[in-house]
């Protein structure tokens, strides 16, 4: 519910008007840069009092194998995993918290000119490193030269030059118009903003820093073995506040009956990706609890449908498959009636995206009109197509979608991928599968508002793209070129729309990713829901405001 | 002897340098790693960096020969999925999987030398069915059934065990003080593990020691020792047992290999850090470097203990080093 509220308030969210704002500025301090400004809706940090010394432990078991190199921000990856380290180690200027989208971190002050050719910030005072180096503005703008993660090609392109003005002030300089610099700069999406320390880099080097990395954030790693486990300790210097668990031990546990198994002998505290056989037990065990944590929707794509020979060519099959799933069932089934039936493929947090219960409603469930639909586009007795490439490990899912997909005659067999092989396909977009007679199944809970998620998957020059269709293409390019959010923001809904309409996507239901937790984790009884409250956090971030039960 | 020596240990050599160029080259059919790390939405520049970083951007010849050049050296090169030195990890991850196969080998001996030799003494017996019974359930029951059934009545049901890990015994190579502590602590967190792992292993174990002393207790020499009039208990202590053994010793050599470096399974139920999982995740994310120094060290491992076997057998056995 809180997160519902809070998607609203972030619908009407980040850049509103080209105006300057004068009281804002005000409000914030001494002005940064001169002329007009583009509104910012950035929240205050919560800056809490100190209730104590950090106490107990909390295991946390994950879902795969633990990477070093979720460490290092400097090569991060788009995906949302390793934010969930970023929220331990280190700090960003401004990133998403439970009370906002975009909350000031490092940065008490930040102002963006209103052509978007300049961003500047202001440090707090006083920060440091958990080696108690301070950090400054040298380290902003070294993180920023030496970024090498999966967006560096846009920042590089896009940036003048950076000027340091002093130890807490800092501009940006763009060669032209950057309307997304804060999007992509808030600590999510893309990990540039997470400020790595430039003498200690500097000093281990690559290896050294994805071994024993430090950051100013509120966790100090203090050992790791590579791909088991990580130990954090409480940072009690932290600037906003002092973390509530003194030590957080995340363990790598790829098996889901070994997680359950460890919540239920109280060797876990917290563990994720519950959602699946092993549902009913979880939500059975009355010393567990569990949060829903709703992330994206479930979607259908058809690789290559504009092809000839592709039997998903004409709209009518691609409507028909939407027409034949069944999707009260499938929540109930896959998770007992935790899930919602959806009508948009992109999720409700992100921000101009439409709602699935509300804007674009849940699509009808109809076999006899799919029927008709698939005579009518010259099938009148089915159609055959190759794969269904069901997400890993959701084979069950991907066979029960068959299943009803079979009741209107389209048929087809499930293809069954490693996830890593999945990921290594679908980031090809429709390239990565050479049948144009394939239905691929996909989820993707990607910040940086609904635009993130058509740039990737529904527009031509992506290398992800599963769809290409000029009027989409002509939608984006005029987005593009505009800087006027609310004109952007109209684009992208009506990019959502002709897609919904042209049946590119299917939507299915909404999952519920869901995490438990043990009798050890506080509050007890339901307060404990309050760790999901952040916005586009697939994980329960920020780690500092875990409580446990203090060590027997 | 020492021609002999020379000869096997070239062998060894030129059995590991196979092993590792056809290593080499399997690993680079199962597709492109890079476009597994590069995620939805990479652009080509990112992927083309990462493919520098990673070398892949050579030629395949050039890429062979760093490889080698670096083995030589020491050098495993650096894991794709795990971002650090292949080296670091293995030896991190090796003492855990050396823990936990000794101990399910010693379980293994323990629970089939002994049955397989009653039920071979105590032939078509009560004993014997159930030595055969506890056989066939020891080779038919997966090993992550058994794990499964252990951690339900032992970990959950009863709590007298956990289910996870390894506990919080490390054994660092750069910490002389952790070498003896790290076997000797932590022994609740082995016991699921070892005795799921040392289950199958048994009966394997079981079955080996029934037939070779059913075949030593039926060859002619007993028999003679038995009409000398010697008690059957010497018969089976000083003669019988010594010579059913050889067999069941060469088999438990490689088991303990097995246990050690391919517990991928067991490891994966209970979360046991060992070199199984490194090899399991290696090959599931196409982490070249990381499943080529996973499967060099096996082999080093069974080519060290075939060099060592050959020259024991050599020396033990003259006619063995002259006919080659």
């Amino acid at each position: 519910m809180i997160k519902g509220l809070l998607a609203l308030v972030a619908v009407s969210a980040l850049l509103l008007t080209t105006h300057g704002d004068a009281t804002a500025q005000k409000a914030a301090g001494t002005p940064l840069l001169s002329g007009p400004l583009a509104k910012l809706d950035i929240k205050p940090a919560q800056i809490e009092k100190a209730k104590g010394k950090p106490q107990g432990t909390l295991t946390v078991g994950m879902h795969f194998a633990l990477d070093p190199g979720w460490l290092d921000p400097l090569e991060h990856i788009t995906a949302v995993t390793m934010q969930m380290y970023d929220y331990f180690v280190h700090d960003a200027l401004i990133k998403g918290m439970p009370n906002g989208e975009f909350v000031y971190g490092l940065a008490e002050q930040a102002e963006l000119a209103a052509d978007f050719r300049q961003a500047a910030f202001r440090l707090r005072p006083g920060l440091k490193f958990h080696d108690g180096h301070p950090l400054t503005t040298t380290d902003v703008k070294w993180t920023y030269e030496n970024f090498k993660g999966a967006y560096t090609k846009l920042f590089k392109d896009k940036l003048e030059h950076i000027q340091v003005v002093d130890d807490r002030t800092i501009v940006f300089h763009f060669k032209e118009p950057f309307v997304e610099f804060m999007d992509l700069y808030n600590g999510s999406v893309t990990g540039i903003g997470w400020i790595v320390p430039k003498h200690y880099y500097e000093k281990v080097g690559r290896d050294g820093f994805k071994a024993r990395p430090i950051g100013a954030g509120p966790y100090k790693l203090v050992s790791q073995e590579a791909g088991v486990q990580m130990t954090f300790e409480a940072n009690e210097d932290y600037w906003r506040r002092v973390p509530a668990t003194q030590t957080i031990v995340v363990k790598g546990i790829r098996d889901l009956a070994a997680r359950m198994a460890g919540l239920q002998t109280g060797e876990l505290d917290l563990a994720f990706g519950m959602t699946g056989k092993l549902l009913p037990r979880l939500m059975a065990d009355k010393n567990l609890r569990w949060d829903p944590n709703f992330t994206g929707p479930w979607w259908l794509m058809f690789p290559g449908y504009n092809e000839p020979d592709s039997p998903f060519r004409d709209k009518r099959v691609r409507q028909a498959v939407s027409l034949a799933i069944n999707r009260q069932f499938l929540v109930k089934q896959e998770t007992q009636d935790i899930g919602k039936a959806w009508g948009n493929w992109i999720g409700p947090e992100n921000r101009d995206a439409l709602k699935g219960d509300k804007d674009a409603p849940v699509p009808e469930y109809n076999v006899e009109k799919a029927k008709q639909l698939l005579a009518q586009a010259g099938f009148p007795n089915g159609v055959e197509f190759e794969w269904y490439v069901a997400f890993p490990p959701y084979f069950d899912m991907g066979e029960r979608i068959l299943t009803d997909l079979r009741a209107v005659g389209i048929r087809g067999k499930v293809q069954v991928l490693e996830g890593p092989a999945f990921r290594a396909k679908i980031g090809q977009g429709r390239k990565g599968y050479p049948s144009n007679k394939t239905i691929v199944q996909n989820i993707d809970p990607r910040s940086g508002g609904a635009k993130a998620n058509l740039g990737v998957y529904a527009v031509c020059g992506s290398p992800s793209s599963f769809v290409c269709e000029p009027q989409i293409e002509a939608l984006w390019t005029k987005h593009q070129a505009s800087v006027d959010p609310l004109e952007r923001e109209r684009l992208v809904k009506a990019i959502q729309r002709a897609l919904l309409d042209g049946y590119h996507f299917i939507p299915i239901y909404l999952n519920p990713f869901v995490h438990a937790v043990g009798p050890r984790v506080l509050p007890d009884g339901e307060g404990f829901h309050r760790y999901w409250d952040t916005l586009h956090a697939p994980y329960p971030w920020p780690w500092e405001v875990w409580e446990v039960k203090a060590n027997r | 002897m020492r021609k002999y020596i020379l000869v096997r240990a070239f062998y060894s050599v030129i059995t590991l340098w196979l092993l590792v160029s056809i290593v080499f080259a399997m690993v680079r059919l199962t597709g492109d790693p890079v476009k597994m790390k590069g995620e939805v939405g990479a652009d080509a520049t990112y992927l083309q960096r990462i493919r520098h970083d990673w070398g892949l951007d050579q030629p395949v010849y050039r890429q062979y020969a760093n490889y080698i050049g670096n083995l030589l050296r020491g050098d495993f090169g650096h894991s794709f999925e795990k971002s650090l030195p292949v080296r670091t990890i293995y030896f991190e991850r090796l003492p855990n999987s050396l823990k936990l196969g000794f101990a399910a080998f010693v379980i293994s001996i323990v629970l089939g030398v002994p049955l397989g030799m009653l039920s071979a003494l105590k032939v078509n017996s009560w004993w014997d069915n159930v030595g055969k019974m506890i056989a066939l359930l020891g080779l038919s029951m997966p090993g992550f059934f058994v794990g499964m059934v252990l951690m339900i009545i032992f970990g959950i049901e009863l709590g007298w065990l956990p289910v996870l890990g390894k506990g919080s015994s490390t054994f660092a190579w750069s910490n002389p003080s952790t070498w003896v502590p790290f076997w000797f602590r932590d022994w609740p967190h082995l016991v699921l593990p070892a005795f799921a792992l040392g289950w199958y292993f048994s009966g394997a174990m079981l079955r080996i020691t029934r037939s070779g002393m059913l075949d030593v207790l039926g060859s002619d020499y007993i028999k003679l020792v038995r009409l000398k009039g010697v008690p059957e208990r010497m018969v089976v202590a000083k003669h019988a047992l010594k010579n059913s053994m050889i067999p069941v010793l060469t088999f438990a050599g490689l088991n303990l290999l097995i246990m050690v470096n391919v517990a991928v399974v067991i490891e994966v139920i209970f979360n046991w850090p060992g070199v199984g999982q490194l090899l399991y995740d290696g090959l599931s994310n196409r982490d070249f470097p990381m499943v080529q120094g996973v499967v060099l060290m096996s082999g080093l491992m069974i080519v060290v203990l075939n060099f060592t076997i050959d020259v024991l057998y050599g020396y033990v056995d003259p006619r063995i080093r002259l006919s080659r």
